[in-house]
């Protein structure tokens, strides 16, 4: 892509989640959700395949969708209330409908059919933005708004676990395993939302670590099939080996940095007196660790029947950066010891 | 000289009318294969009569029929289930690891010709005709016919004669699409005996928009017609772009995960009798095929 226009795309989409996070009126929030949808789109669609044409028409008409939910309740917020404010949302019906045009940004179950077709259009790295970037926005709104359905966010968090886990079990495209891990992510962190935001602030954060390693080792191998995973050994045999705990890791094993997020939001929920929520949540997390153990074992823990060729490769200097990778996966695996000191950041 | 009158099959009957002997118009094939309907094919020749029914008249209900297919769709539906619970598409996960290779179609019993569905340009007025059967010991599919490239009399069609054979799209139940996911291969292995014309191979991948409908992805398959057979291997990166037959200036490679349907097509402006055997069609991974598209895919001839 031209470079004027790939940098005025990442600016528009800077611009536009930095609009939402300084905003406390309805509409500039708007405004930085559809600048930053809009931005994005030329990006989805750079190569010009029917597919990834396909994955932005359906992410713009979910997003402009979701907008005009947003927007309409927002109006009616202010038809009834005269407020214009983020915080003074105090009608049922508005804080629901934002509260679901949200989810379907994010893409929480039930609303989340559009998200393994569209990443799977993708390629990796602009997917790694979809699932990334694009969420800070949409949660920066819901960290602001007092949820007055308590339920709601309640069902959409234990769905999202559940459809993760069981949309993710029978894949073999990792574009696709990547998308279903994404919404039992986005399930854990609505779990607590209406509890302990900062949680939610967490889990988010540590989401984003660990599936940018994920992401990007996936393009250091230049594999979207299991399939694929088989020779990363003869391509990038350190990465392989540090794979199974970044994949660990996002399943929430301790002693890894995922499950810090996991065990915090479990304590939560049991001092709310929510414990057989909190047993279904982590029971669901099971079901995304069975896939995530089949990356690993396809990756790491098996060699494929190699033909001789494959057996002693030329290890040639890869020209790709794996600074940002070896950052980030050492933030997935060591970042454990840290949870006091994190906890205090966060509720500062 | 007038051409043979042709019936028009409606599309609802299709596969009840070939065993009904009441309805004339029956090619001397042995074994009965569907061939698309005149009204399928959507094109209904100048100077033919419409079909006047309403939509209400067309209607034949049978109660019987009707049970069978809530039965056979629930048991689909069963298997999908049970399906699920041993792995992604119904094989363990340890096989698609280790797939190199896998192969789709074989033609070793009359069911296997069930997948497959023939159209010439008889459908719009030529004279061209295409069968399909078993091969000796029922261990290939045997694809013969005649090609006539005089074109239709119907005072605007200039071009004819083009027969072929496409498979069906693969259902589960309810009749939802199913789609091939050939992302572990790379190579199109067929082994086929031809009589030394030149063919195509058109594959159709899964499209989101109306207008990308006829999307085809195609190469070439040049036969030998020698009594030896054919082992053909055609990597997926070499196939490009066609719409409706037209090669397209925007190129880009096949994405090989969501695949419909493949077809063989025979237009080659011969007149007379054709004939390709096909043992069977299969996909493999060729390791050291490492080109990921054929063809160029910036713009030669920019707008600036």
């Amino acid at each position: 892509m031209n470079p004027y226009i790939l940098t005025i795309l990442l600016f528009a989409m800077g611009l536009g989640t930095t609009i939402t996070f300084a905003s406390s009126h309805w509409l500039l929030a708007w405004m930085g959700l559809e600048i930053n949808t809009l931005a994005i789109l030329p990006l989805m669609c750079q190569s010009h395949h029917p597919r990834a044409v396909e994955a932005t028409i359906k992410y713009f008409l979910t997003q402009a969708t979701a907008a005009a939910m947003l927007l309409f309740a927002s109006i009616t917020n202010a038809w009834i209330t005269g407020q214009w404010n983020l915080e003074f949302m105090s009608y049922s019906l508005p804080t629901t409908l934002v509260t679901v045009a949200l989810a379907l940004k994010i893409g929480l179950a039930p609303l989340h059919a559009w998200m393994p077709e569209v990443l799977q259009g993708l390629d990796l790295t602009t997917g790694l933005i979809l699932s990334t970037w694009q969420k800070l926005a949409p949660f920066c709104l819901l960290l602001q708004i007092n949820p007055s359905n308590t339920s709601l966010l309640l069902i959409l968090g234990l769905a999202s676990t559940l459809v993760g886990g069981w949309g993710g079990l029978n894949q073999n495209q990792l574009r696709k395993i990547l998308a279903y891990s994404s919404i039992a992510h986005l399930g854990w962190m609505i779990l607590v939302l209406q509890f302990f935001p900062s949680l939610t602030l967490l889990t988010l954060l540590m989401y984003f670590v660990m599936t940018f390693s994920l992401f990007i080792t996936f393009k250091v191998n230049n594999s979207t099939t299991i399939n694929s995973l088989s020779m990363s050994w003869s391509k990038a045999p350190i990465i392989s080996s540090m794979v199974p705990f970044i994949l660990l890791s996002l399943g929430g094993l301790p002693p890894l940095s995922g499950f810090m997020p996991k065990w915090l939001i479990l304590q939560e929920l049991t001092k709310q007196s929510l414990a057989p929520l909190a047993t279904l949540a982590a029971l669901s997390a099971l079901l995304s660790l069975y896939f995530y153990l089949r990356i690993s074992y396809a990756m790491t823990l098996t060699m494929s029947p190699n033909i001789l060729s494959n057996a002693l490769p030329w290890r040639l200097p890869s020209n790709q950066h794996t600074l940002p990778l070896a950052i980030t996966t050492s933030l997935t695996i060591c970042l454990l010891p840290l949870t006091p000191a994190i906890i205090t950041l966060l509720t500062l | 000289m007038s051409l043979p009158k042709i019936s028009r099959v409606p599309a609802s009957r299709l596969l009840s009318a070939v065993h009904d002997p009441r309805w004339p118009l029956r090619s001397a094939a042995p074994l009965a294969v569907p061939k698309r309907a005149l009204t399928q094919s959507g094109y209904r020749r100048p100077g033919q009569p419409r079909e006047d029914k309403p939509p209400w008249q067309r209607i034949k209900f049978d109660f019987s029929k009707g049970l069978e297919g809530i039965t056979k769709h629930f048991k689909l539906l069963r298997q999908e289930f049970s399906d699920r619970l041993v792995g992604p598409e119904g094989k363990p996960i340890i096989e698609h690891m280790l797939e190199q290779n896998r192969v789709i179609w074989e033609f070793r019993g009359p069911d296997s010709l069930q997948e497959w569905t023939l159209s010439s340009d008889r459908e719009i007025g030529g004279q061209s005709e295409i069968h399909l059967k078993l091969g000796k010991n029922n261990e290939t599919c045997f694809l013969y016919g005649t090609l006539q490239s005089a074109p239709p009399r119907d005072g605007e069609t200039r071009y004819s004669g083009y027969c072929s054979m496409r498979s069906k799209q693969p259902l589960v139940s309810f009749d939802r699409k199913k789609h091939h996911d050939w992302s572990s291969f790379n190579t199109l292995h067929l082994r086929i005996r031809g009589d030394g014309r030149p063919w195509m191979v058109n594959i159709a991948a899964e499209s989101y928009f109306t207008h990308q409908k006829d999307d085809l992805y195609s190469y070439f398959l040049y036969t030998r017609g020698g009594p030896y057979w054919q082992d053909v291997k055609i990597p997926f990166s070499k196939f490009f772009l066609t719409h409706r037959g037209r090669i397209q200036d925007n190129q880009h490679p096949l994405w090989l995960d969501k695949v419909n349907t493949i077809g063989f097509t025979l237009g080659d402006k011969a007149d007379g009798p054709f004939q390709l055997e096909i043992d069977f069609i299969g996909v493999c991974k060729d390791y050291a095929h490492t080109e990921d598209f054929a063809y160029e895919v910036y713009k030669r001839n920019p707008e600036v």
